[in-house]
């Protein structure tokens, strides 16, 4: 551990001389500065480009936020006001599809995969890394498991299960678990060498050295890994819903319709950046939200 | 004599091959061959295909040159999108790496993209680029500069203050400590995210294909196979896939073991 404090000392104090040449002020001036630059080139290049239907202007982006969340739509276009409308916009309303309940749909899913596909990810793994016996068996079959992409699975789980909500939440387990499995594997088994040979000498043995030994040493490691598992959880979500769902972000994005006849319909780019940006916004706060638990959690570590 | 790691590795393997074989032939004729499929009944559904059957399914994809075109097809895709977004992504992270007000610069857009799951933009790009490679190669591209900017910012990052400070002292100039200390030391942590990102590149590129689905790729048979229902070209193409995942793997370890010989090894 002494090796890893020093690492951390040195790379903050890097930091620190960072913040010295850019003090926050100054920093978060430049954030702005950048976000509003790339906005103004967008915004140049869609005035110049002048086809909305390829690069939407902001404006219009703005204006199908305001339909896709349910305000707008009943107002009738004043004369003259910019109205923003297209297949795919009319598509959605036809549906009575939302952002807001695209988005709490998806979450739902991710959400669901995180709570039963993390647990599954923590028993292999643990497993794994604990007995070395169960290792040697597990994992060469865990790699070809692994390996596998999860989506490319979807079509064969809908034949055994039919259109149903399992066969699309069975990819986003899977795909959670499997992420979850290698930090858990690595934690657990790179405390394995120091800490427990100690505890070993001191006497503690099963369930004692499990409790109070390998999974707190193992926690910063798996609960790092549990940020990778949430992006792979909204990326499975997303393309599961793109590829069978009613609804969902994936849906919004595509523009609803059957699997095999979606993006046939004209797609509209405003919908598709409002989607992105929605997902992105959704993504980052889950993140932060794993973020602020993890450092709550671990607090004792670095202490 | 064989060592226990192996022993058991194939007494694994084999248990769930025989499980497989033992599962289908119980399954023969046992399980529905009937299949509602939401807006029709399909018939002749093998749930589960023998072993027999799959043999022969894949000695016509190969003999009809099918699985070889798809291979080629979207290995092509990932290697070209893999190429074209480490290149980006690793010159930008040592970039970033290195320049604390470029590090601001690109922060707002960095973390933009890290949050967005990658197949969302492939709609976009279809408006942008149109069907067919460019928006496929770029998808990827995207998600690999991702992957590995982040990957090259946190290798130039861990480089101990103190080796730079040593260096400086010596007399180093800043182009020499950023060519013999810190691209060196960050090499093993870029090297790592080039390998998550090729993995999550066949992940993607996949499922591209699946949900535009043409032309000769391993996602098109997929689509394909799902649509008939024809299982067991469907399980051969997910064992493909599945294969290729593990292949680039396997070559991104090899690249990474050859490339860090140099290092001092602990264990």
């Amino acid at each position: 551990m002494a090796i890893r404090g020093e690492w951390r000392r040195t790379r903050k104090s890097w930091r620190r001389s960072a913040d010295r040449w850019w003090p926050i002020a100054r920093r978060s001036w430049l954030w702005l500065i950048s976000l509003a630059a790339l906005l103004a080139a967008y915004t140049l290049v869609a005035r110049v480009v002048a086809r909305p239907d390829i690069v939407p202007e902001p404006r219009d982006i703005a204006d199908a936020f305001r339909t896709l969340v349910g305000r707008g739509v009943q107002l009738a276009a004043p004369e003259g006001h910019h109205h923003h409308s297209s297949d795919q916009v009319e598509t959605l309303l036809m549906q009575g599809v939302t952002l807001q309940a695209a988005l709490a749909v998806s979450t739902a899913r991710v959400l669901f995969g995180l709570l039963v596909g993390v647990p599954l990810g923590l028993l292999v793994g643990l497993l794994m890394g604990w007995s070395r016996r169960a290792d040697d068996y597990l994992h060469p079959v865990f790699i070809l498991v692994r390996s596998v992409p999860p989506l490319a699975l979807i079509t064969y789980i809908m034949l055994w299960l039919g259109h149903s909500e399992a066969h699309r939440l069975i990819p986003i387990v899977y795909a959670v678990a499997v992420t979850a499995v290698i930090p858990t594997y690595h934690g657990v088994r790179d405390v394995a060498a120091k800490y427990v040979v100690a505890a070993r000498s001191l006497g503690a043995r099963g369930r004692l050295l499990l409790t109070r030994v390998v999974l707190p040493a193992a926690g910063p490691a798996v609960l790092g890994g549990l940020r990778y598992s949430l992006a792979i959880a909204w990326m499975t979500a997303v393309g599961a819903e793109m590829l069978m769902a009613e609804n969902g972000m994936g849906n919004l994005l595509v523009g609803g319709g059957m699997w095999s006849s979606r993006l046939q319909t004209r797609s509209d780019p405003a919908v598709i950046i409002v989607g992105i940006v929605s997902l992105a916004a959704a993504g980052w706060a889950m993140d932060a939200g794993l973020r602020m638990l993890t450092a709550r959690l671990t607090r004792w570590v670095s202490g | 004599m064989t060592s226990p790691r192996v022993r058991r590795a194939v007494v694994a393997l084999a248990a769930l091959a025989v499980l497989y074989a033992l599962a289908a032939e119980l399954g023969h004729g046992r399980l529905p061959d009937r299949i509602w499929l939401g807006a029709h009944y399909v018939e002749n559904v093998q749930l589960l295909p023998t072993f027999r059957s799959l043999a022969e399914e894949g000695t016509f994809l190969v003999e009809s040159r099918i699985l070889l075109d798809s291979i080629a097809v979207s290995t092509r895709r990932v290697f070209l999108g893999l190429l074209l977004g480490s290149a980006a992504g690793i010159l930008l992270g040592l970039l970033t790496g290195w320049a604390a007000r470029l590090e601001v610069l690109a922060d707002p857009w960095v973390t933009f993209f890290r949050f967005t799951p990658a197949l969302a933009l492939l709609p976009l790009y279809v408006v942008w680029f149109g069907y067919g490679e460019t928006s496929k190669v770029l998808l990827i591209a995207t998600n690999v500069a991702v992957i590995t900017l982040l990957g090259a910012h946190q290798g130039v990052r861990g480089v101990p203050a103190v080796y730079l400070d040593a260096a400086a002292s010596l007399g180093a100039s800043r182009w020499l400590r950023f060519r013999r200390v810190v691209l060196p030391m960050a090499f093993p942590t870029i090297l790592a995210s080039v390998r998550i990102a090729a993995g999550l590149a066949w992940v993607t590129i996949v499922v591209a294909e699946l949900i535009d689905a043409r032309m000769p790729s391993l996602g098109y048979l997929l689509a394909l196979a799902g649509a008939y229902p024809r299982v067991p070209t469907m399980l051969i193409g997910i064992a493909t896939v599945g294969a290729l995942v593990l292949l680039f793997d396997l070559l991104a370890l090899l690249l990474y073991a050859q490339a860090t010989r140099w290092m001092e090894r602990v264990a």
